[in-house]
């Protein structure tokens, strides 16, 4: 009804009022004035997304853009691995050698897309990039502790029926009671205790003995037997909230979420199709200069030093190398450039002869474990193939550095190891792997960035704004760096504002 | 006429490109030093943010020396030395000539000198460096004979990090490496307290005018 009536921004405003729908923040509908007096030439410095999301952008609004991308491939972090293809690690250089298949492939940077990141849907869809629906929590997966329940990984759904359970318990209890602080009447009493026996499946006493959430034990030839209720005090020894477990409360893990079929660098493949600007690559740059009336870049490519003068400049260089670049920005303005601090994420990849995950009923989804790889992830796709590609590994921050400190031999042997003792065997379909340190890759040397809330409420709008002629754009630049989300909005931002000056400027030159 | 034909190409495949100015005489690493630079920034200015600096004008058998304790492992292997261990897998990948090839192209760069970021007692830091001079040079041009790097140039935050890493035996503690072995003992007795590294960093930060470079 009210899509017939209003429209489907109607029916969009009327969800979120509805409590429908997560927001990021309504995709803007890019109406860019087309180039005129106020300049069209654009030079973009990096082919990460938002680089090529305005040079897509102005491209189509009539501007003339060239692109400056100072490594061999355009995509920044968006990496998706297959046969042969080149693993730029600093110090070590590495190629991916799973077998030539388009099945075996590895997202070595964004891997999922979830239903509310309309800006990366909205160019999917644009760009023709088909989705498929990715599996990120699976109960049939394990939650593994190797101090716990005797090393031996538990399925992650008896962790959440366990915990669901315990917790109602003591609900159902602390009901019983009236133990509030301020006591509660008959009724809402009542329930609160039908609440509690039924999201924990107590028992008609407000126990909880386990429950066949948690899995049957029994086959389906026989009568339906339970897993008995794991030791509680054991489960909150191994911090069991702490990880991968409770993931899909996070509202940018939450079920279900989208992945590119064949590989995330199909959005950049998307874009890289639809562009006529060129994009130089390994052309590094070298100074960036405001001018009254425009800006100029000097860059190095093949042996030589190379001026592009432009009448805008959409920066989408990792933040963190502004200041090893000789610029004129203003003091202000590469004071916030250097606060950010790069993030370090890591991940590793194998590829497994046989799909051994799937005879244990697990069909993608995450398995979390309190030794240093933290995640295994099992592929959405293939089901039943021969083989599949694994993630062997999966950290964050300064978790990092243990595995960055290893070669990457030794990357693949320790993960190897962690996995056998969760999968027996697991070593032995290893056939390949690989390794990204996002804090060691060439022309990244991190992924993501943070800001102290201080330094954010200081810097964050100053660098959302122009400088002269200069726009920073990147993931860096919003609220959820190393989210393929973040670099779309940052380059929306950028895109108004440029329009507004554009629209100002044509206002003016009318009326001349 | 081969350059000139190149830029014609570059300007018909952007239509905005022109060489850079004349009388621009930079160096332009070669691919395989284009690595040195991504932390080092452009013409090894520095950055601070990738913990790596400036190093631009470095005195070539400095650089040299420094690449191959990197490369052997003599430099950059301590645990806690993540920045060094960083610079030593790409020292690592690096063969004898390459070493020679980028202490070359390291020594030819140029910036402007390193922005001042530790603020220290500069009086107090002159007393210090006293005890310095014999192997760094009294304006810290450096020994040579003696095996004493430059350090007018170097960045004030790198020096203080180094002092403090030759302090807390995160560097001058390997056998194989004879010089920071020297100078991890002679920061112990003379720059023992975090003070007087600010203090003496800068100091030094004060002699890079004075050479007029």
């Amino acid at each position: 009804m009210v899509g017939a009536a209003g429209g489907s921004t109607a029916v969009y405003q009327t969800a979120m009022a509805m409590g429908l729908m997560r927001e990021t923040g309504a995709v803007a509908k890019l109406d860019l004035l087309r180039a005129g007096p106020a300049g069209k030439n654009v030079v973009v410095l990096g082919a990460g997304l938002a680089g090529l999301t305005v040079a897509y952008e102005l491209e189509r609004a009539g501007y003339a853009v060239s692109i400056i991308e100072a490594s061999r491939r355009a995509g920044g972090r968006n990496l998706t691995l297959r046969h042969g293809d080149k693993v730029d690690e600093m110090g070590y250089d590495q190629v991916c050698n799973f077998d030539d298949d388009p099945e075996l492939y590895f997202n070595a940077g964004p891997a999922r897309i979830p239903g509310h990141h309309r800006r990366v849907l909205h160019y999917c869809k644009q760009l023709d990039v088909r989705l498929q629906v990715k599996a990120n929590v699976s109960r049939p997966a394990y939650k593994h502790d190797p101090d716990r329940f005797d090393g031996k990984p538990i399925r992650v759904s008896r962790y959440i029926a366990d915990a669901r359970g315990f917790l109602s318990e003591l609900v159902h209890k602390a009901a019983d009671k009236n133990l509030f602080d301020s006591p509660i009447s008959a009724d809402e009493i009542d329930r609160l205790r039908a609440f509690a026996s039924s999201y924990g499946d107590l028992n008609a006493d407000g126990k909880y003995t386990g429950s066949r959430r948690g899995g049957y034990k029994s086959g389906f030839a026989e009568p339906a037997e339970n897993y008995p209720a794991l030791d509680f005090a054991e489960m909150l020894d191994s911090r069991f909230w702490a990880d991968g477990l409770a993931s899909s409360e996070n509202p940018d893990w939450g079920e279900p979420l989208l992945e590119a079929i064949g590989g995330m660098d199909n959005i950049v493949k998307g874009f890289v199709r639809n562009l006529r600007s060129p994009i130089v690559m390994n052309a590094q740059v070298q100074s960036i200069q405001n001018r009254a009336d425009g800006i100029d870049v000097i860059y190095n490519h093949q042996g030589q030093r190379r001026k592009i003068s432009a009448d805008w400049c959409f920066n989408n260089i990792p933040t963190h190398f502004m200041p090893g670049i000789p610029n004129n920005l203003s003091k202000e303005y590469k004071a916030g450039l250097a606060s950010l601090q790069p993030e370090k994420f890591f991940k590793i990849g194998f590829q497994m002869k046989q799909r051994f995950w799937e005879r244990e009923g697990i069909y993608g989804g995450i398995t979390s474990t309190n030794q240093r790889i933290n995640q295994i992830w099992y592929p959405s796709h293939g089901i039943h193939g021969k083989k599949g590609v694994v993630l062997g590994a999966y950290t964050f921050f300064e978790q990092s550095n243990f595995f960055e400190r290893m070669t990457p031999d030794e990357r693949l042997k320790y993960a190897a190891n962690c996995g056998d003792k969760i999968h027996p065997g697991y070593s032995d379909y290893i056939e390949a792997g690989v390794s990204i340190p996002w804090g060691r890759m060439n022309h990244m040397m991190g992924c993501g960035t943070s800001w102290t809330p201080e330094e954010r409420v200081q810097y964050y709008k100053l660098l959302q704004q122009p400088d002269g002629r200069h726009y920073m754009i990147g993931d860096q630049i919003s609220y959820h760096s190393s989210w393929q989300e973040g670099a779309f909005a940052s380059a929306e931002v950028a895109l108004l504002d440029l329009d507004q000056r554009v629209r100002a400027a044509s206002t003016i030159s009318g009326k001349s | 006429m081969n350059g000139g034909k190149a830029v014609l190409a570059a300007i018909s495949v952007l239509g905005l490109t022109s060489p850079a100015k004349a009388g621009d005489e930079l160096p332009i690493p070669v691919d395989e030093f284009v690595y040195c630079t991504v932390c080092h920034g452009v013409q090894m200015m520095g950055n601070r943010i990738l913990q790596a600096p400036r190093l631009s004008g470095m005195a070539s058998w400095y650089v040299s020396r420094q690449m191959v304790a990197f490369k052997n492992g003599a430099r950059g292997v301590h645990e806690d030395d993540l920045a060094g261990r960083q610079m030593q897998t790409m020292a690592a990948a690096l063969s004898s000539e390459q070493i020679a090839e980028v202490s070359s192209f390291v020594a030819a760069t140029r910036s402007d000198g390193p922005p001042q970021t530790v603020n220290g007692d500069v009086d107090a830091g002159r007393d210090h460096y006293v005890t310095c001079y014999a192997c760094h040079g009294e304006n810290g041009e450096g020994n040579e004979a003696i095996g004493g790097p430059p350090l007018a140039g170097i960045n004030d935050w790198y020096l203080a990090t180094q002092l403090r890493n030759y302090r807390d035996g995160r560097r001058g503690t390997n056998p194989d490496d004879n010089y920071g072995f020297l100078m991890r003992a002679a920061t112990l007795v003379f720059l023992g307290d975090d003070k007087s590294i600010d203090d003496v960093v800068s100091y030094i930060a004060t002699l890079y005018d004075n050479q007029g470079t």
